[in-house]
């Protein structure tokens, strides 16, 4: 079943097999040293675990920490004025609004359509949210560790309270949001945009940092998606040449590695333009990534397209609904239902992708990394384990994140059990 | 019997609503419909049958272009099945069909299942439009499961549900493509009682099926299908009781 919210039936208790509580040492016993082969496997395998634990442990323990405490503004901002940080404090705190008046505006349609299908629907504690984003919450902890001040602590809790705040403003939004919802985290993003960038703010191509990475992901999501969807919608289309332009694009961005993409748009695209309107060396960059990501995203969607059973659209035209009204009524949302998965491993993998930007100059997360190394005070230190590891948490952190988003956003809607 | 008594026949019943002259169908190299003629008359019930690969599913899809015709004409109250596309849609809006597999919308619930039409294609407001599906879903009787997904619905209510569908857009004619085959046995009935209701309340209708108690008790006109040909036309009296073809014959021995 799709689409509703999934009852789930609990046995009696006397159809159940018979638990069989065992204690820690019958545990061990069972599963680790139950045969002498098993028991040497486990003891080989268990020196070589801890082994790698203690110099693990070890070497973090007794690292100096001090290159990250120096640069830690440098690995968040890059080389964001630091009279204008207020900037990126205030569009974080946009899109933490955004966020939660999102999920807020979430909650209560789940709410309504639980209780109009009769099943239960249980309300988000504040315990839930901090199992849900333990490592966001982790990563933050972190950071404020290396801190020297009690701003970013202030900064960070000012975030999050936004959130909480728009998420309760989010259950206060009409029902007739369901409609024009989707475009409140667009409007965060302009705003947030604007925050940056407008009234004297620093241009897209000065950006530098964590905060590249960000918005090269977020960007490059929010303009490949579009046009990977009129890529898929082409490569069903009817007419030869829609379909041939589709296909070939589809077909030659895919064959091109995206590193190769990133250096033509950075050194090829500047001898096809005239010198007025050679786009920076960012938006290049961004050129690059959503022509790629958007080669991918339209072949996700082709396949949840093709997902659609032919009923559905048999169906949709038997009672008259035009082609267009076919597609965007009952082939799109199934298909695009079905692509989640897929989709967000495309994202994660683009957002791990940005740190390519590096090899063609551009200031990311990785070469803030290798830039402190560069410092006098830290050169040929052997510091560049920690910074990566540093650099590594982030980029862990986001993408298990996205990961564990994805998976729940897959059960609510009950893909995969159908 | 040749295509002209049948003609006459239905003339006699009314107006004909639906004209099939010398149609044919190909799948590449395979013929479907082999010259097909019929003429169906305003609240005519006409139950199709025959052997499956025999065409029924094809004739109907004809009706509303699901299938394209090749050869022959079409015609669906007064409207000729041309290539043109308005027109298409004009014939599909007044003609509602209903599918073995029920094809409802599993990411809408059922009233949004019903009011979709209307509200997309006939640009109906919202309250009326819900209002109307109500009325719909009580006439075959599940008003109640109005706020559930297809997927929480049994077989019998879901097709249930996809007649209401149909209904919604108010149609002059009614298609049914063997819509009880997958069913339960014991959902059936509650399938069949909503479509004999319908057929009693003037409901123009052609139905595919393999439910011999269904044509006997409601259809004006049996029409048994063969290769792509129809083969026999009759009134459930004398089709079942006295069959003139012999293809007819052994499909009957057959299956009773």
């Amino acid at each position: 079943m799709i689409g509703g919210p999934t009852a789930v039936a609990t046995p009696e208790t006397s159809e159940r097999p018979p638990e069989t509580k065992l204690t820690p040492g019958e545990w061990v016993r069972k599963n680790l040293f139950s045969t002498p082969l098993n028991s040497l496997v486990s003891i080989l395998f268990g020196a070589g675990l801890l082994y790698l634990l203690v110099g693990v442990v070890g070497f973090f323990i007794t690292a100096d920490y001090q290159i990250i405490r120096v640069n830690l503004a440098n690995f968040v901002v890059g080389r964001f004025p630091r009279d204008q940080l207020w900037r990126p404090v205030f569009a974080t705190g946009i899109l933490s609004v955004a966020v939660g008046l999102t999920a807020g505006g979430l909650t209560i349609r789940a709410e309504a359509l639980a209780r109009e299908t009769g099943s239960t629907f249980r309300r988000s504690t504040p315990g839930d949210w901090m199992r849900r984003f333990w490592p966001l919450l982790l990563m933050i902890a972190v950071m404020l560790a290396f801190t020297t001040t009690v701003t970013p602590t202030l900064v960070s809790l000012g975030v999050i309270g936004s959130g909480v705040v728009g998420n309760y403003l989010g259950r206060l939004l009409p029902a007739g949001a369901r409609r024009w919802g989707w475009s409140i985290p667009l409007l965060g993003l302009a705003v947030a945009y604007l925050a940056l960038s407008g009234f004297g703010g620093l241009d897209w191509n000065q950006w530098s940092g964590l905060h590249l990475n960000l918005f090269l992901t977020v960007a490059g999501i929010v303009f490949a998606f579009p046009l990977g969807l009129a890529l898929a919608l082409g490569r069903r289309s009817t007419l030869p040449t829609v379909r041939a332009i589709s296909v070939t694009y589809i077909e030659f961005i895919r064959g091109v590695p995206l590193i190769t993409l990133l250096f033509m748009a950075i050194f090829a695209l500047g001898f096809l333009l005239p010198e007025e309107l050679r786009p920076g060396n960012v938006t290049r960059a961004l050129i690059a990534i959503t022509m790629f990501e958007a080669a991918y995203i339209a072949e996700i969607v082709r396949g949840g397209l093709q997902g659609v059973p032919s009923g559905q659209v048999e169906a949709a035209q038997a009672v008259g609904l035009t082609p267009w009204k076919t597609m965007r009524l009952v082939v799109l949302p199934q298909a695009l239902r079905h692509t989640i998965p897929a989709m967000v491993g495309q994202f994660i993998s683009l957002f791990k992708d940005t740190t390519l930007v590096t090899i063609v100059g551009l200031t990311d997360l990785l070469r803030v990394s290798n830039q402190a190394n560069a410092q006098p005070d830290f050169l040929g230190q052997g510091l560049h384990f920690v910074t990566l590891a540093f650099v590594g948490l982030i980029f862990w952190v986001g993408s298990y994140t996205m990961s564990r988003e994805a998976r729940r956003i897959e059960r609510r809607l009950g893909v995969g059990e159908r | 019997m040749t295509a002209d008594t049948y003609t006459d026949a239905t003339q006699a019943a009314g107006e004909a609503m639906i004209q099939l002259e010398a149609v044919d169908k190909f799948f590449g190299d395979f013929q479907a419909l082999k010259d097909i003629n019929l003429s169906i008359g305003q609240q005519e019930v006409v139950v199709v049958i025959g052997p499956s690969g025999s065409g029924k599913s094809t004739l109907i899809r004809c009706i509303n272009r699901l299938e394209k015709h090749d050869r022959g004409r079409v015609v669906v109250d007064g409207i000729e099945l041309t290539d043109d596309v308005k027109m298409i849609q004009v014939v599909r809006r007044e003609t509602g069909m209903v599918f073995q597999q029920f094809n409802l919308f599993p990411h809408l619930t059922v009233i949004e299942n019903v009011t979709l039409a209307p509200r997309n294609v006939r640009h109906i407001a919202k309250q009326e439009a819900e209002d109307l599906a109500m009325t719909m879903l009580t006439r075959v009787k599940i008003p109640e499961q109005a706020h559930k997904f297809p997927g929480q619905l049994s077989g019998g209510q879901q097709q249930r549900v996809a007649i209401a569908r149909a209904l919604a857009m108010q149609p002059k004619v009614m298609l049914f493509d063997e819509p009880t085959s997958a069913l339960d046995p014991e959902m059936i009935k509650e399938v069949l009682d909503v479509m004999e209701e319908l057929a009693q309340s003037g409901m123009t209708m052609i139905v595919v099926t393999h439910e011999m108690g269904f044509a006997r008790a409601v259809a004006n006109r049996v029409v048994f299908m063969s290769d792509g040909q129809i083969v026999e036309v009759g009134t459930p009296e004398h089709f079942f009781t006295d069959p003139q073809e012999d293809r007819t014959k052994l499909f009957l021995s057959q299956i009773l």
